[in-house]
């Protein structure tokens, strides 16, 4: 076995190996747990550095194994793999140390941090999926690994929000097996490649490759939390922060967005797919998530409801940036899949803060919490900012690359689109950043837990990981044209999808 | 050799010089938050606008700082119209800054105004120095948002009213800008002002922009928040709010409209209408106002109208613009020095009462206001004309009769600000406020002078009469307004944004109504 067979599983066996060995730890082996969690997540950081510096030179990394006869287990670690990878290591790095620091004292941490692992472990497996199949084992296997952390605290309320997310993604995952059975039936093994390898169907397939289209994009598209198909994020909020950051920055959702991503670049080939006609649908359906998901985030006043509303918008601007047609609309979403991560996860690692320091779950508690807590909330003010679009942030460099992919497309519409999304967004944004700053603050907090202390206005491991990627909003969005920029890393992506 | 040696050198001072002018601000402003270093930021504040002095009066020519890797390719310097900005920006805020000194000194919550301020002050400058959209774009947006914060300083009703309709409106001329931007770089091919100068955007992207920006400069209906904000904030933010914060928009037009290059027959004559709307539409609604700052916010209305019509004509008539960008430029100095000197001056007769001394100090920048010749109105309103009385018919005629008609209503304006100052019961002497005040619209009188373009205008007989006799008309009408006062009726600030604001709260009541009904159903 060459190295650059073995890079990409090394990626995936350190955190798996970790997260079984947390599973047979004894509950009170803090210490030793939290080491292995951390321990996991740097070596997974140093592998994805060892893998970036190669891809960018240009090495390929890859691995097959034959499961069955016409069916292998394949993975592959090209720049649009590396770009999931890189986020999801990252951010999992950065969720581990607010985890720790969020989970303190409470029960279970073993079943929570083996779980965790494994969601992780799921998430860049399925980044790294070389074909179909490989894609489907590992996107089953972080809807299993996601469901106990969602159902953690055991609730009736955690109970029923896990019971609607299982319910949800199974479905999502039934489609999406149909589909792939479907097209294994029609041309066998569908291995991930530059430019699709479906067009060699020739047209008299035509109407089953749609059908097969809109099950598979079906199938990811629950966990992108497309509408119709988003009912379960709300509902799954009920989740501890650090998982909520892992559902809607980290894993979950995005694995849905990359999911279309694949489909569309590398199953049908971008070409392909637009003539069939099918990236225009696939642009309206985001539209209409991106409008309504902010619609419903307006009148929501628990906080948490309000931000996975905000995701169900967010996510959709990357499956909108995958329909425009052409390399800028591409720059523009996958840039989002990292940009949208950074933002929303320190507002959630944010909101986490208000609910763990001060008991404070609803925006109409907010008041004067910018005085209390100023640091955590300049990390909120930041990512809100960023979500608007206002510059120099991060979201306002995608939202700038998606309305000139959708000028270059000639779907001017879209602009129309972003506007309004983002209007949406400072409505349901800015009333929070205005009670933070400026409302006096009320006698007494809900149930405040952790005092402060000088500057330390909650405990550290909670304070650190918003601020440090309320930073990287900022320095993403400042320095998108940097060499190594997020921006930079999809520019080298659409590049190679485009220019065959 | 020596050639090599001046090339690196200058850069060097050049490239400190653009980053400490924006760089400064924004380090006081951070510096205001550990306890150890307030008082020394407080105290160095005032001082924050030196560096872009500097940058502005004395570094030479082609100021260029290239950071490709920031944003989507940042580009800061100065050409003309930027150095021109930035002087008189970073003067204003200079003017403001030791007022609000004297201003704040008994003020509880001084540290927090002056974060808002030296944030704002930071987007305000470096808007003058952006070179490229994104650039531009993110610096008016910390002006924006962080103005918010002066204009609820006071945190009374009213202020927190004004906020809101603020907030509001700034939030959809930016988004709308953002989408205009948008179309036009694509049309353009690049985000630097040098591409978009020369490129033909489709006129739905000039509208967005134009309308956008308008939002900031106050166009008749995006004007609604500004007779609010500018008033209720404390003094010395009205006046950079009023005096520079407004050319912000206006510089927005000069960068992002192809002005010079193309011609938009239906976007400029639209401009010239609103130009004219906006100059007797704001001295109508001004004259029926009894605070003084109000009246001074609606005089910004109707004076951005002046503006607004240069704008309009660049865009009518492409082959007047070299006539008539200089005359924008240098009606905006004025009026950026002349109303921060009206604000300030407001603020010291709402302190000491209508003292003479304090009348004759509001008489100059308001004579100003009105063209009264030799003054620095006189000249901004002389180049103005002599670029738009080239307008094709029938814009000539009506501009030749609207204009003088429209230095009578700012007469008549002034004249009801002097009388109101006039009213107001003498109290404590404010000497602290005084001389940064008497300073200023002493500087402010004179620097016109500098940048007025070589005559381009006859000096003669007529010239004079057009400039002082709808002044002399107007103190004539003044006068006899005060003898036999006719009952204005009442229009309360911000005028359509009642009527507005109602149709809201309605529309909010019903839906309200329907969800109750709902989960009653229920």
């Amino acid at each position: 076995m060459t190295v650059n067979e073995m890079l990409p599983l090394a990626v995936i066996a350190s955190s798996l190996l970790p997260g079984m060995v947390i599973f047979a730890l004894p509950e009170a082996r803090v210490g030793l747990r939290s080491v292995l969690n951390l321990l996991g997540a740097m070596s997974k950081l140093v592998f994805v550095i060892l893998l970036l510096e190669g891809v960018a030179r240009g090495e390929v990394y890859g691995f097959r194994h034959t499961v069955l006869p016409g069916l292998d287990l394949v993975f592959k670690a090209d720049a649009l793999a590396l770009l999931f990878v890189t986020l999801s290591t990252v951010l999992w790095l950065f969720t581990t140390i607010y985890a720790i620091g969020y989970l303190e004292g409470s029960p279970h941490r073993s079943r929570f941090f083996g779980f965790f692992s494994l969601c992780v472990t799921a998430t860049v497996g399925l980044a790294m999926a070389g074909n179909l199949f490989t894609f489907f084992v590992f996107y089953e296997l972080l809807t299993l690994s996601t469901f106990p952390l969602v159902v953690h605290r055991g609730t009736p309320q955690a109970m029923r929000g896990g019971t609607v997310y299982l319910a949800y993604t199974l479905a999502g995952g039934a489609l999406l097996l149909t589909g792939i059975v479907w097209l294994h039936g029609l041309m066998g093994q569908v291995d991930f490649v530059h430019g699709g390898s479906v067009a060699a169907l020739g047209p008299q397939a035509t109407a089953q490759i749609k059908v097969v289209f809109l099950l598979l994009i079906a199938g990811v598209g629950v966990k992108a939390a497309l509408v119709p198909l988003h009912g379960w994020l709300p509902q799954a909020m009920v989740a501890p922060a650090p998982v909520s950051a892992l559902l809607h920055a980290v894993a979950v959702v995005k694995a849905g967005a990359f999911g279309i991503v694949r489909i569309v670049y590398e199953v049908y080939g971008v070409e392909y797919a637009q003539s069939l006609g099918l990236l225009k649908p696939l642009a309206i359906a985001a539209a209409v998530t991106i409008v309504w998901g902010s619609l419903r985030a307006l009148t929501q006043d628990d906080l948490k409801k309000r931000l996975a509303y905000s995701t169900v918008s967010q996510v959709s601007y990357i499956a909108l940036g995958v329909a425009l047609f052409g390399p800028v609309g591409t720059i523009g979403g996958l840039a989002h899949l990292v940009h949208q991560g950074i933002m929303k996860i320190t507002l959630f690692f944010a909101a986490g803060n208000y609910a763990e320091t001060l008991g404070v779950h609803k925006v109409s508690e907010l008041d004067g919490a910018g005085r209390r807590m100023p640091l955590t909330s300049a990390a909120f003010t930041i990512a809100a900012f960023g979500m608007i679009g206002v510059a120099p942030t991060a979201g306002y460099v995608s939202k700038w690359y998606l309305g000139e992919g959708a000028l270059a497309a000639g779907m001017d519409w879209v602009v129309a689109v972003l506007w309004t999304s983002s209007l949406l967004n400072a409505a349901y944004f800015l009333p929070i950043l205005y009670r933070l700053w400026f409302r006096p603050p009320p006698a007494a907090w809900p149930a405040e837990h952790i005092p402060a202390r000088g500057w330390r206005e909650t405990g550290w491991l909670l304070l650190a990981p918003p601020l440090i990627t309320a930073a990287a909003v900022l320095v993403t969005g400042l320095f998108a044209e940097a060499g190594w920029s997020p921006l930079a890393w999809a520019k080298l992506i659409a590049a190679r999808e485009y220019l065959q | 050799m020596g050639e090599t040696h001046r090339r690196t050198r200058i850069p060097a001072v050049t490239h400190a010089s653009l980053i400490a002018s924006l760089g400064w601000p924004l380090a006081l402003m951070l510096a205001l938050w550990p306890a150890r270093t307030r008082r020394l930021a407080q105290g160095l504040a005032p001082l924050a606008p030196l560096p872009a002095l500097w940058v502005a009066a004395v570094l030479s020519g082609d100021a260029v700082l290239e950071l490709p890797s920031v944003l989507l390719g940042t580009r800061l310097g100065l050409d003309a119209t930027g150095r021109l900005f930035l002087l008189f920006t970073a003067l204003t805020w200079l003017a403001a800054g030791l007022y609000a000194r004297a201003y704040l000194a008994h003020e509880a919550r001084r540290s927090v105004f002056w974060a808002f301020s030296l944030a704002t002050q930071a987007g305000n400058l470096g808007v003058c120095l952006a070179q490229d959209l994104a650039s531009f774009y993110s610096f008016y947006a910390l002006m924006t948002f962080a103005a918010y914060g002066l204009v609820v300083h006071t945190r009374s009703a009213e202020a927190w009213r004004a906020g809101r309709i603020y907030l509001v409106m700034a939030v959809l001329g930016e988004l709308t800008l953002v989408a205009g931007l948008m179309m036009t770089a694509y049309a353009a091919g690049g985000t630097q002002v040098a591409d978009i100068q020369v490129s033909t955007p489709s006129p739905l992207a000039v509208g967005l922009v134009t309308a956008g920006l308008g939002v900031k400069v106050g166009l008749p209906l995006l004007h609604l928040w500004l007779p609010l904000a500018h008033p209720v904030a404390p003094v010395p933010a009205s006046a950079v709010l009023s005096g520079v914060m407004l050319k912000a928009g206006l510089l927005g037009w000069l960068r992002f409209l192809p002005l010079g290059y193309a011609a938009y027959p239906e976007i400029g004559a639209t401009l010239l209408l609103l130009g004219l709307i906006a100059m007797f539409y704001g001295v109508a609604v001004g004259l029926a106002q009894s605070d003084l700052k109000v009246v001074l916010a609606y005089s910004s209305v109707s004076q951005m109208g002046f503006m607004t019509l240069g704008v309009g004509a660049g865009l009518n008539a492409p082959g007047l613009w070299p006539v008539l960008l200089p005359a924008v430029g240098l009606y905006a100095l004025h009026h950026a020095l002349a109303k921060s000197a009206l604000f300030l001056g407001a603020g010291v007769a709402l302190k000491v009462g209508g003292r003479a001394w304090v009348l004759a100090g509001l008489a100059l920048p308001a004579l100003a206001l009105a063209g009264v010749p030799f003054t620095g109105g006189w000249l901004a309103k002389s180049a103005l004309k002599a670029g738009l009385i080239a307008l094709p018919a029938p814009w000539a005629d009506l501009l030749g009769v609207a204009l003088p008609l429209a230095a009578l209503g700012t007469t008549l304006l002034m004249s009801r600000l002097l009388w109101l100052a006039h009213r107001l019961p003498a109290q404590e002497a404010a000497q602290a406020l005084t001389p940064p005040w008497l300073a200023w619209t002493a500087a402010g009188s004179l620097l016109p002078w500098g940048f007025m373009p070589a005559w381009p205008w006859p000096m003669d007989w007529t010239g004079f009469t057009l400039a002082a006799g709808p002044v002399f008309l107007g103190l004539v009408l003044a006068f006899l307004a005060w003898r036999w006062p006719l009952a204005a009726p009442a229009i309360p600030p911000g005028d359509l944004v009642v009527p507005v604001e109602r149709l809201l709260q309605a529309l909010v009541r019903a839906r309200l109504r329907l969800n109750r009904r709902a989960a009653q159903g229920r």
